[in-house]
């Protein structure tokens, strides 16, 4: 139906797409699957004609194509439905299906009526069962989803891509999507299938091939998509999938072996649940130690550090730190009362304060602590002090403290997430996928700062991160969590010296 | 996110090294050549008499326009300013005049003050708690205070008796009017909250990024309950001076405040995306506010138009500080 070629993208510093060919046929779902920043969304944005490969060719049904825009490859017939559901909540439903060929009679006057009986054909095609004429705002999240693929389907759609469909979607919904997608399959549909969750890859797609760094590294046939029972002799094995979506050049290198002092627990949270979120998650944080939290977005690691931090409640567990049981209301509390300090890992949004010098970023978290006992307002020197300290202590490269966070370079950026919460004084620290969007270089030094903190300074680190090289370099021990749970633990990392291919192998099965 | 580029010490309230930032030095440059432009246009402009009268209106403008900078400044913004301010002025008519409750200014005023904190709060909670848009919970409330004072007042005007004339009207020496002190103080102790104080600095860094001052232990529900309590405390402010001064309390007193206060904070350079304000700024902005009413007048152009050039100038102000942005690039310092 529609092939890539030897596709090449490049940004300005990355190279998004390197040599890429890819083959989506009729009656095939197609899985494509890679860590962030694998090049899956720049492949599927060149495949709609919103970006123009810097070489290579896609050739739909047998001829070479250029699509000029998006409306030039949705009118060649590639259907696209978003991860962000793009609806028109205001709109009825049967509208947001036909908002692109309402049918009109006469001096450009809307022909309801058709219009309407062709919304229903379609809706029937994807078992939307709602009124055509209700606004499409009060419908869930599965509902939209089918009218986005109606709408493809509606344009003549021949290869229907699908954005990371499930994240906003119940297990059971996900089901009932992925029993439609078969169906389409079956009917002569191309289906590309954007994933990183690799459960249900697994569970619809016929073919799955992996993209790592921009480059592809390899597809493989699926038989157990369309035959559970084939999988005894099925070509293809999870762990395998693993391996080629993390198998980058890592270096095995630990940074060392870490001495953390089994005797004294920071942090103990057990059975702690909440709906939808985290299902019964218990682990026990060690002064001087850092524990790694290896899973998916959404597997519930992100989740649980929201809980510990305040921000979000739990529905029961329990949090004991250092030995006394708490409960924690709000970061404020989490931060002054317990000292405990949250790295975000969307520092732009949540982590920093953009357009404030690195001084305020890094001093804003100590303000109470540095005011003056009688005047009660913010001494300015300590406050200069405390950011100038960080900044040398962390080797922030910053023209100075009075200098915008928004110019710092993304390494230089997450430095300064971290520093807030040292120069607060806290000794546990929860870092969030640290080194996303950082270059190799800062890459190194953050990882060697984490590791520091902990083996030189004794903090106590939950270490969040899907990046599987990163936290065998730098744990000790390792959480798997999947599904909302941990389903596993890697222990000894640095002291045995487990490489990260043993790593991967223990985990592999825990994804099976 | 869009704010200027450029690093604007004493405006971003961050910052300690500046005590005038460059764009306020470029507003009291400004507000320095209009004075000697009207003054060679109108001999007899320049008087120590006109500049401490006209003095009062930029004290009153600035209580005004700080009632709305303080909402700007955490990212939000306030629509009651007038609605507030008129309330106010009905509850000082019906508390002090003398066909009225006949209370003594000493019990009156401080009673009316309360308004403006309660209010203030109100307004606040409902933005946080129950999550509805600044924009609506203010514009609706505006409504709510007019309705409320037309139909308390029935239009008519108080008379504010004598014993209270002296906060408008007094001058210490002859010379220097209480507005103009009270504005003084107003202008040093916000300006020192925004510099040095946790809780100024709090109100900033919720205006910069609320979530990430949420994830930095900031309460920034409270900040914004904050925000609109001070905004209330100016506008009754601004009501009680505005009494005072005229000698009466009429009901229409506000109407025309929503558009000053925003004329004012923005040409006093107060970012509209939140976190950036300058007291003396603003203070600056109620200056150069006055002066070009006060050359409408020179130049002989109907009052009935101000509003039209009050509007322009807001305008013009905004592009003003998009051009120096560019011209400034990312440099920093300014």
């Amino acid at each position: 139906m529609l092939k890539l070629r030897h596709i090449s993208k490049s940004f300005p510093g990355v190279r998004a797409l390197d040599d890429v060919s890819l083959e989506f046929r009729a009656g095939e779902i197609h899985g494509l699957i890679g860590e962030n920043g694998a090049g899956k969304s720049t492949a599927i944005k060149i495949i709609t004609g919103i970006y123009q490969p810097d070489r290579g060719e896609i050739v739909l049904e047998g001829e070479p194509v250029r699509f000029a825009d998006f409306r030039d490859s949705q009118r060649r017939g590639i259907g696209i439905v978003h991860q962000e559901l793009q609806v028109i909540p205001d709109a009825s439903v049967a509208e947001n299906i036909m908002i692109d060929k309402l049918v009109t009679r006469g001096a450009g006057r809307v022909d309801w009526d058709v219009t309407f009986r062709v919304a229903r054909e379609h809706m029937a095609r994807v078992g939307l069962d709602a009124p055509p004429d209700r606004l499409v705002r009060g419908l869930s999240a599965a509902q939209k989803q089918l009218i986005q693929i109606a709408k493809a389907l509606s344009a003549k759609a021949k290869l229907l891509l699908l954005d990371e469909p499930t994240s906003s979607l119940t297990e059971h919904e996900a089901r009932r999507l992925f029993a439609l997608l078969r169906e389409l399959r079956d009917q002569g549909t191309a289906i590309g299938f954007v994933s990183h969750k690799l459960d249900e890859v697994l569970a619809l797609c016929d073919r799955i091939s992996v993209l790592r760094d921009g480059k592809f590294v390899g597809s493989r046939e699926n038989l157990s998509a369309r035959d559970p029972a084939a999988s005894g002799s099925n070509p293809i094995r999870p762990a395998e999938l693993v391996s080629m979506m993390l198998g980058r050049e890592c270096n095995d290198d630990h940074l060392g072996q870490l001495s953390p002092d089994w005797n004294t627990e920071v942090l103990r949270v057990e059975n702690v649940v909440r709906l939808g979120k985290v299902e019964g998650v218990s682990l026990v944080l060690h002064r001087g130690e850092i524990l790694g939290c290896y899973g998916l977005v959404g597997s519930g690691r992100t989740e649980l550090a929201r809980i510990l931090i305040g921000e979000d409640r739990m529905d029961s567990g329990r949090i004991t730190i250092r030995g006394e049981p708490v409960t924690i209301r709000s970061v404020g509390e989490s931060l002054y009362r317990h000292r405990m300090g949250y790295v975000s890992e969307n520092r732009k949004e949540e982590g920093l304060l953009l357009e404030d010098p690195v001084r305020t970023n890094l001093a804003v978290a100590v303000w109470p602590r540095i005011r003056r006992a009688i005047a009660r307002c913010i001494n300015a020197d300590r406050e200069r002090a405390v950011a100038a300290d960080q900044v040398n202590a962390l080797q922030i490269r910053t023209p100075g403290i009075e200098q915008r966070v928004r110019h710092l370079s993304g390494g230089n950026q997450q430095k300064v997430s971290i520093g807030k919460w040292l120069a607060a004084d806290c000794d546990i620290l929860i870092i969030d996928e640290p080194t996303v969007g950082v270059d190799v270089g800062a890459k190194q030094q953050i990882h060697e700062l984490i590791w520091n903190l902990a083996a030189r300074q004794g903090k106590s680190i939950l270490l969040i991160s899907s990046d599987l090289p990163e936290l065998v370099r730098l744990v000790n021990r390792l959480l798997v969590f999947r599904q909302r749970r941990i389903v596993g633990e890697v222990r000894d990392i640095d002291t045995k010296k487990k490489s990260y291919a043993e790593v991967s192998r223990e985990i592999a099965p825990l994804f099976e | 996110m869009t704010m200027p580029a450029t690093v604007i010490q004493e405006r971003v309230g961050f910052g300690q090294r500046d005590w005038v930032s460059g764009r306020t030095l470029g507003l009291i440059l400004f507000a320095g050549i209009l004075m000697i432009a009207m003054s060679l246009a109108s001999p007899n402009f320049l008087t120590q008499e006109t500049f401490f009268s006209q003095s009062r209106y930029v004290a009153f403008y600035l209580m005004v326009a700080m009632s709305q900078a303080v909402c700007l400044a955490v990212g939000d913004l306030n629509l009651t300013v007038g609605a507030v301010g008129s309330i106010a002025t009905v509850a000082l008519g019906l508390l002090m005049g003398a066909e009225q409750a006949g209370l003594s200014p000493w019990v009156a005023v401080p009673l009316v003050f309360l308004i403006g904190p309660l209010t203030g709060w109100l307004h606040g909670m409902i933005i946080t708690r129950l999550k509805i848009d600044a924009f609506i919970v203010t514009l609706s409330m505006m409504f709510v205070y007019m309705g409320l004072r037309s139909g308390i007042s029935g239009g008519n005007a108080y008379t504010i008796p004598q014993s209270f004339w002296w906060l408008g009207q007094g001058s210490i020496g002859g010379w220097l009017p209480y507005m103009l002190l009270i504005a003084l103080a107003v202008l040093g102790l916000t300006s020192h909250m925004y510099r040095n104080t946790v809780l100024g600095r709090r109100l900033l860094a919720t205006g910069s990024n609320a979530e990430a001052a949420r994830l930095s232990g900031i309460d920034t529900n409270r900040m914004v309950v904050v925000a609109h309590v001070l905004s209330g405390c100016f506008s009754v402010m601004a009501a009680i001076m505005w009494a005072s001064w005229g000698g009466n309390a009429a009901p229409e007193t506000g109407d025309n405040w929503l558009i000053i206060s925003f004329a004012v904070a923005i040409i006093g350079g107060t970012g509209l995306k939140g976190s950036l304000i300058s007291p003396l700024g603003i203070f600056m902005g109620a200056i150069i506010f006055k002066l070009i009413q006060h050359s409408l007048v020179i130049l002989k152009i109907n009052d009935n138009y101000s509003n039209t050039v009050l509007g322009a100038l807001i305008l013009l102000a905004i592009l003003v500080d998009r051009a120096r942005e560019h011209f400034d690039g990312g440099r920093r310092g300014s």
